[in-house]
Formats: C-alpha cells, structure tokens, sequence
C-alpha cells in the first residue's frame, strides 16, 4: 500500500506539474480574472460565456481569433528556437519592424513575375529582413560571447525607429501626404491569400503552423536539430563532440530572428497591407510569454499562441456583454505566464530532491557494501 | 543670435526635465543588475508607479505621500520579480516580460476607474517650482536648474546618495561582490537571499520614482503606456554609466537631451531626422557592450540563477 502511493503520487504530480502545468496556470489565472470581474460588478461566468463567444462563436470570431493567433505563433516560434540553443531572443519585436519592413519594401514594388513568385520573394524578404536584425547579436554573442539578452533588448528600439524613418517623408517607402505615416499599399500579388472569404483572417496563420511542423521535426530527428539542442543544453560537450558551437550559436540566432521577421511579414502582407509607423505595438514581448507558456516545445506553441489569440478575440465581445475593458486579457495572459512561472519552480525543486535522495541512497549502498 | 541663445537653453532646460525621470529610476535601477538579477520589468513598474502616483494624488491631495505611493507600487511590483527570479529560480528576463505584461494590462484597466468619480479627467498637482525668482533669473543656469520642479533637485542628489551607499557603506561592498561572487559572498556568512531582494526592490522603488516623476513634472495626467520605452531606456543607462550611479544618472542626461532634440529638431530646422535621436542611446549602448567604443563590464554573474548548492 505504501509502496503503491510512493510510486503513483510522482507520477501524478508529473503530470499535473509537466502536462498540466500550463492548464493549471490558465485556469487560476481565469479565477484570478473573475474576481476582477466580480470587482466591476459582472457575473464572472456570463463574463468568460461572451469571451468564448467572442472568441469561437462564429465564423467571424473564428477569423479575428485566428488572425491575432498568426502573429504570436510565428514570433513565439522565433523565441522558442532560440531557447533550444539557449539564446533568449529578446528582440522579436526590432525584427518584426525590420522584416516587415524588407516584407513591403518587396511587396510594393511591381515586379515582372507570376503572383506567387512574387509573394514567395516578399515572405522571402520578411525573413531575411529579420534574419539581418539578427546579425549584430548573432555575431557578439558567438564569437565575442556577449549577451544576447541586452543587445537584442536595444535592437528592438532602433528597429521600430528605422521603420519608422523609412515610412517618414523623404524616404521612398513613404506614401506621401499620408494621414497616418505609412507605406503605399502592398500590390494584390504580394498579399497573403485570404483563408475565409468576407474575413481577414489570412496565409499566416497556415505559414505559422507548418513552420511550427517543420520546426518540431528539425529539432527532434535532423542532425542540426540535434546540434541545436546540444548546444543549448552542455556546449562544451558538444565542442568535444565535434559541433561548432559558434557557427550553431550564430545560426540560431539568425533563423531565430528570421521567424521574428515572419511574424512582421504576415502582419504587413496578410492584415495591416502596409507598413505602418508602430505597427507591432508589443508583438514582441507577448511572443516571449507564448514561447514560455508553451516550455518552448515547437507544437506546444501552436496552442499557446491559439489561447493568447482568442483570449484577445474575445475581450471585445467580452466588454460589449458585461461591460469588463479589454486590458483584462492582458492581465489574464500575465497572470497565466507568472502562475506556470510560479508553478514551474516547484517541478525543479522536486526533482532535485528526488536526485539527491538516489545519489544519497546511492552512496549509502556503497558505504555499506564496502 | 539672441533666438538661437534662448533656444539652446529651452533645449537645455527641456533635456534635464527628460531626463529626471531616468535619472531617477537608473541610480537606484542598477542595483537589481548590481547584485546579479536582470530586471526589465522596470518598465512596468515605473508604469504602475506613474499611475501610483496620479491615483495618490488624487486620494491623498499631497505630493509627497503620492511619490511614496509610487515608490511603494514600484517597490511591490519588484517584489514579485524578485520572489520569482531569487526564491524560485525562475528566468528573469521571461519573468520581467511577464511584469510588464501584467503591468501595461493592470493600468490600460485601471485607466478609466481611476478618473470615475470625475467628469473631467482632472490635471493633479504637480511639482512645485520653488527657487526663488531672482536664482531662475540667471542667465542659462536659471532655467536649467533652478526653474524646474522640485523633483528635478532629488534627481541630483539621489545618485550621490546611491552611490556613497554603494561604494562607501560596508552594505555597498556586499552588494557590489554579491553580483561578481555570490559564493564567495555566502561563504562569507552573509545573507545572500537578503541582499538580492534588497538590490531587486530598491530598483522597484527608484523606478516607481521615476514614473512619479515622469507624470508629477510635467503632465498632471496618467496616459496608457505613458513610459513608452523609458524602463529599457534605463537598462540602456546603466550599460553606458557602468553600473555607478553617478554616471547612470548622467548617461540619464544624455538620453535626456537625445529626446529633447528630438522633440526640437523640426524647430531648430536640423535636418537630421528625429528617429535618429531616438535611437541613438539604443546605438550607444549596443556600441559600448559590443567593446566597440571602449569597454563596459557588466557584473559577473547578472542573469544567472543563484543556486546554494551549486558552484
């Protein structure tokens, strides 16, 4: 009997804590959220019905939530790879300016070549733009070993004013005499196709998915996937292993930054169709939080980005019905991320115990049988 | 010549109103990074404090109980990064981004409760101006520093505070090892745990400070996300006055004026761009850190988890 408890109470506990630990986030930071609604005077349950209405209720809502999932999905990939390697890309949101930038830079300049060509150079261009607002930290940190963390922090307010220069008036991505300074409008054949018509919910979220497929396989069953992940976890096993740990170090960085630039691509080509001064408005950051809630696993990101879209999507319906402002999604994200924070602590902690019991009971053997 | 003359100063003036509020949130900021924990979440506490302060006024009708609110709303944000980062270990740069979330969300929903038993959003006091008229006459110096709200002098005078604390108190010296040897520092008998609370939280009250500032100089008015970038712009002051106090608050100064003539650039007819104002202390600190121009050492150990138990 006591046998039994000491094996199943672990195991539940990993589930709860491993499988369940962001679910369990959620669901305190949605308690956590009702008795801010209880504060406003709302019926919590008729509050959170309107969320989900909101946010899944019809073809409509279905869009809008896809359409705010696409942008966290493709910059929290951008961090959790990064986080494979062990770089923290703190600077999606610099390189989703950069990349959208470079993205409509492509996409408002006729070319002569078939619409998908076109399309496929201007993604090809997000990428890269971002990818270039990658080089600088990509460069210091693999090989003159500084931070990643503070460069990439300091890019992202150079990249939202280069933008920013480059949609101001003598540059020529500017629309002259615009009422709010933007681009001219990206060209019918560089658009993100629309996925449900009457909506603007575009290609980006679909983009988004796939690279999360793609992603996830490279990681687990390529032999860059596996260098990736040996750097990050013991670089100096895997110097001694033969990897180039620099060069894997540098190349992270790049693709890491090139996903943020995608997440701009989609934004500029799929929804805004334009680059607009200030687009992004804190992109970047909430793309840290769903890399996070998602322990950085590739498809786990898929969800994460999914809940943080609707949770959003369904704010606006959620303050028409019960009168609860929209920043309460906002602070229901930030609850849900320092609850798994909080949460994730007590996994480590347990686990190191449980080592150092074994490793304890392990030398206690040896000191008896010798 | 005269026009130019008045301009100059305007400009000198505006700089040092800019700049009091980093000035205030980075000489007391740097003590989270003095003892090892990166804490960007100074942003979002300065926001918290600036709406602290705004709510405090309006509450309490008196100035200096509305800036100890703000440092306290500051000081309680930390709290939270520091029990995080330091009691559970947890990332510290994932965690301040959580902060800020919370915090731009928190504000953006207080927003409109805060005004709601007025019809009008009602302008709070704001600091007062009290040299006497004949010091703010002066020629340049006038209405650099003697035509301007109180909180401008405290700007002044906290990173000296900061730094004799720092660098002239035996508490001072636990906090500079605790960030370059935290073992060693435990193995001395001090309070490793302690110390590192103390440098997160007091970097929660400079930065409620700030937002104090930041709202109680100039405006009278909470704005959503009115810090727009400021608690980064401190990180970024830290790196380029290398982590001393004294000199954060002058690369404060610095930033300060970048911003002031981007505000003036079309007035002053420069022809360079403002953008490009703004992103210089971004340049400057990317420049310094890369060991482009001269060197900055950061300390030892920021962004690492303190584990006892491990070397």
């Amino acid at each position: 009997m006591k046998e039994r408890t000491k094996i199943i109470l672990p195991i539940l506990g990993d589930l709860v804590l491993t499988g369940g630990r962001p679910v369990l986030a959620i669901l305190l930071a949605l308690l956590a959220g009702s008795a801010i609604i209880l504060i406003y005077g709302s019926d919590p349950l008729q509050a959170y019905a309107a969320m989900l209405d909101g946010a899944v209720g019809n073809r409509a809502a279905l869009a809008n939530t896809g359409v705010r999932t696409a942008p966290l999905l493709l910059g929290g990939l951008a961090v959790a790879f990064g986080f494979k390697a062990n770089l923290l890309n703190v600077g999606v949101e610099g390189q989703i300016y950069a990349g959208g930038a470079a993205a409509a830079a492509v996409g408002i300049t006729p070319l002569p070549v078939p619409p998908w060509l076109h399309l496929t150079l201007a993604v090809l261009a997000g990428f890269l733009g971002g990818a270039a607002w990658g080089l600088i930290p990509a460069y210091l940190k693999a090989y003159r070993g500084v931070s990643e963390i503070v460069i990439t922090l300091m890019m992202n307010y150079v990249g939202i004013q280069f933008a920013s220069l480059l949609v101001h008036d003598p540059s020529p991505l500017a629309k002259p005499g615009a009422f709010y300074p933007q681009s001219p409008l990206i060209l019918p054949s560089a658009r993100l196709p629309v996925l449900i018509k009457g909506t603007s919910l575009h290609a980006g979220l679909i983009l988004g998915v796939i690279l999360a497929v793609l992603i996830y396989l490279l990681l687990k069953y390529t032999p860059f996937g596996f260098r990736t992940r040996m750097t990050g976890q013991n670089p100096e096993a895997a110097r001694f292993a033969g990897v180039k740990v620099r060069r894997q170090i540098a190349l992270v960085m790049l693709i890491s930054a090139g996903l943020g630039g995608l997440a701009g691509t989609g934004e500029v080509l799929g929804l805004k169709l334009a680059l607009y001064d200030y687009f992004a408005c804190g992109l970047g950051y909430d793309a840290i939080a769903v890399a996070l809630m998602a322990n950085a696993n590739p498809l786990g990101v898929i969800l994460s980005a999914l809940f943080f879209g609707a949770l959003r999507a369904g704010a606006g319906k959620m303050q028409v019905v019960a009168g609860i402002e929209t920043p309460i999604s906002q602070v229901i994200q930030a609850l849900a991320i320092l609850f798994v924070i909080a949460i994730g602590f007590g996994e480590s902690r347990r686990l190191a115990r449980r080592l150092r019991r074994e490793e304890e009971e392990e030398e206690e053997v040896l000191a008896d049988g010798g | 010549m005269e026009g130019s003359f008045a301009a100059l100063s305007d400009w000198l003036a505006a700089s040092i109103r800019l700049a009091a509020p980093l000035m205030l949130a980075g000489a007391g900021g740097l003590f989270t990074e003095r003892v090892g924990i990166f804490n960007i979440g100074i942003e979002g506490a300065m926001l918290v404090g600036a709406m602290a302060a705004v709510w405090g006024s309006l509450v309490t009708e008196n100035l200096l109980l509305a800036t100890l609110i703000a440092m306290l709303a500051g000081g309680l944000i930390a709290l939270v990064h520091a029990y995080l980062t330091v009691t559970r270990r947890a990332n510290q740069i994932v965690t301040g981004a959580a902060i800020n979330l919370f915090a731009l969300g928190i504000t953006n929903l207080l927003n409109t409760p805060l005004y709601a038993d007025f019809k009008y959003r009602p302008r709070v006091e704001l600091y007062p101006v009290v040299a006497p008229a004949f010091l703010q006459k002066i020629p340049v110096l006038g209405p650099i520093f003697f035509a301007q709200p109180v909180i401008v002098w405290v700007a002044f005078v906290l990173p000296f505070l900061m730094a004799w604390a720092l660098y002239r108190t035996s508490w001072g010296l636990n906090v500079r090892a605790v960030g370059d040897h935290p073992h060693a520092v435990a193995s001395a008998g001090l309070n490793v745990f302690a110390l590192k609370y103390a440098g997160v939280i007091i970097s929660g009250l400079a930065a409620g400070l700030g937002g104090a500032a930041l709202v109680l100089a100039d405006l009278g008015l909470f704005a959503p996300n009115m810090t727009a970038g400021r608690g980064f712009a401190v990180m970024a002051a830290f790196v380029v006055g290398r982590w001393n106090p004294v000199y954060v608050a002058a690369a404060g100064i610095l930033f300060g004026a970048a911003d002031a003539l981007q505000l003036r650039g079309q007035t002053l007819g420069l022809a360079i761009p403002y953008q490009v104002f703004v992103m210089l202390p971004y340049l400057l600190t990317i420049a310094l850190l890369a060991g482009f121009v001269g060197r900055t050492i950061a300390p030892k150990t920021v962004g690492e988890t303190y584990d006892p138990e491990k070397l």
